[in-house]
């Protein structure tokens, strides 16, 4: 017999978050009462734990966007789509993060909250190139067009990635090139980097089910857009 | 000489000599470029008296004319079907790409020749400290934005979308080619030396990587 009910049983995204959610909790006690004080930065250094870990999943997240993006592009499947949307949409969030982190510590490093340094610079034309995939989306009146476009455009634009990194690293540095930890540090930023990366896959599945998860598929090439637009397509 | 090479000489000399009865692309995008120097100048005053901003104001209005003169040129295969008859043309699509970007790359170049005369004349641009590195350097980034710049005109001219979107679409996709060739011409200028071979190599890399994915994707792109 069927339950009355059956969307009152938690789903799996749902469990999902609340293991981030937890794994979270324990990672800000750790960053807050456990890790030490940075002795020149001071306090303000513990943004780190949540900055590097924004920037790993930022890429990761592109890296599934441009995955999914050529999916598209050779199987014609709107999932894949839609995959690339939500993953655009977890790397723009992300990267956000980043940046913001970012201009907290540069305000207490360097007194200034931007500066045109190579890693700013990188970091800010990346969160470009994607706020740009998910802008241009909503323009594109037909789905299979819209589709064609924006996976054209994240292929292009992952491929850019490298080619930014190149670019800026003419430009005058006044980050330290690298950064040593220790070990207490280290085992911290490990330990983010776990509810982190699932807050990354959390945000990409739960902007995946949004935008209608795996349902629905590309029309045939020569079948008419009113054809394709048969139900109502989130952008 | 082969049977592609004549195809993209024939469908070249097509869409320079429609260029050449209408004259409507090089005016437009010559006196927007221009346009955009001068605006610039005004917004900038005495401090392009260096020469140093040169460089990024000729960018800038590379930039913005050179969208419109992809529009321009993709825009004609938008009319009385044109679009529609090559594609029926026993014509590899590649070889329809490599046309319309030959056909970019000469109004392209066209503009540069104009806006870089009206640079030397309205923002002090010793041009003669460093030629040699900004005929390469200028080269180079121009053959990136073109191949970027013909691409997603084409895939922006079926959505029946204005002008905004391309450049939307185009700049962030360029930006690294326009950093390196700001800092590759700024060091140029200001030491009177050559480009770094580094420098010129990211903007080789750039060419090769949006030549070759263009290459691949363009077919996709023509589809119905």
């Amino acid at each position: 017999m069927t339950p009355d009910h059956p969307s009152r049983r938690p789903d799996t995204l749902t469990l999902h978050w609340a293991l981030t959610a937890v794994l979270l909790a324990v990672g800000v006690g750790i960053v807050v009462f456990v890790t030490p004080v940075e002795a020149t930065m001071g306090p303000v250094q513990k943004i780190f734990y949540l900055h590097l870990p924004a920037a790993i999943n930022t890429f990761l997240a592109c890296t599934v966007c441009f995955v999914a993006s050529v999916g598209y592009l050779w199987r014609r499947r709107l999932e894949h789509d839609r995959l690339a949307a939500a993953a655009a949409w977890a790397a723009v969030a992300q990267c956000s993060v980043v940046l913001i982190t970012g201009m907290i510590w540069g305000r207490a490093a360097w007194g200034v909250l931007w500066t045109w340094s190579p890693r700013l610079t990188f970091s800010l034309v990346l969160w470009l190139l994607y706020v740009v995939y998910l802008v241009v989306r909503p323009s594109v009146e037909s789905t299979q067009r819209r589709a064609m476009v924006c996976a054209l455009y994240a292929v292009v634009a992952f491929v850019d990635v490298p080619l930014v990194y190149l670019s800026v690293r003419l430009m005058p540095d006044i980050h330290p090139t690298q950064v040593l930890l220790e070990p207490a540090m280290k085992y911290t930023l490990l330990y983010a980097l776990v509810p982190l990366t699932l807050t990354n896959v959390g945000l990409i599945a739960w902007r995946y089910r949004r935008l209608g998860g795996r349902a629905g598929r590309a029309p045939l090439a020569g079948v008419p857009a009113a054809a394709a637009l048969s139900r109502s397509e989130a952008p | 000489m082969t049977r592609p090479l004549q195809q993209l000489a024939t469908l070249v000399a097509k869409d320079l000599r429609i260029e050449a009865r209408t004259k409507q692309t090089v005016g437009l995008v010559v006196v927007l470029g221009v346009l955009i120097l001068v605006v610039l100048g005004l917004g900038i005053g005495q401090q392009v008296a260096s020469g140093a901003a040169a460089t990024a104001v000729l960018w800038v209005a590379y930039l913005f004319a050179g969208v419109l003169c992809f529009e321009k040129t993709m825009a004609l295969e938008r009319q009385d079907g044109a679009m529609a008859g090559l594609l029926l043309a026993p014509v590899d699509r590649a070889v329809l790409y490599a046309a319309k970007l030959l056909t970019n790359l000469v109004l392209m170049g066209a503009l540069a020749v104009v806006i870089t005369a009206a640079a030397v004349l309205l923002f002090n641009f010793r041009l003669t400290a460093a030629p040699g590195s900004f005929l390469l350097v200028t080269t180079l980034g121009l053959l990136g934005f073109a191949a970027v710049g013909t691409l997603f005109a084409a895939a922006m001219s079926s959505t029946r979308l204005q002008g905004g979107l391309l450049a939307l679409v185009i700049f962030p996709i360029c930006l690294p080619l326009v950093i390196t060739s700001t800092q590759l011409m700024l060091r140029a200028f200001s030491t009177g030396g050559d480009s770094t071979a580094a420098g010129v190599g990211v903007l080789l890399a750039f060419d090769a990587v949006y030549l070759v994915l263009s290459w691949l994707v363009f077919e996709l792109l023509l589809e119905p």
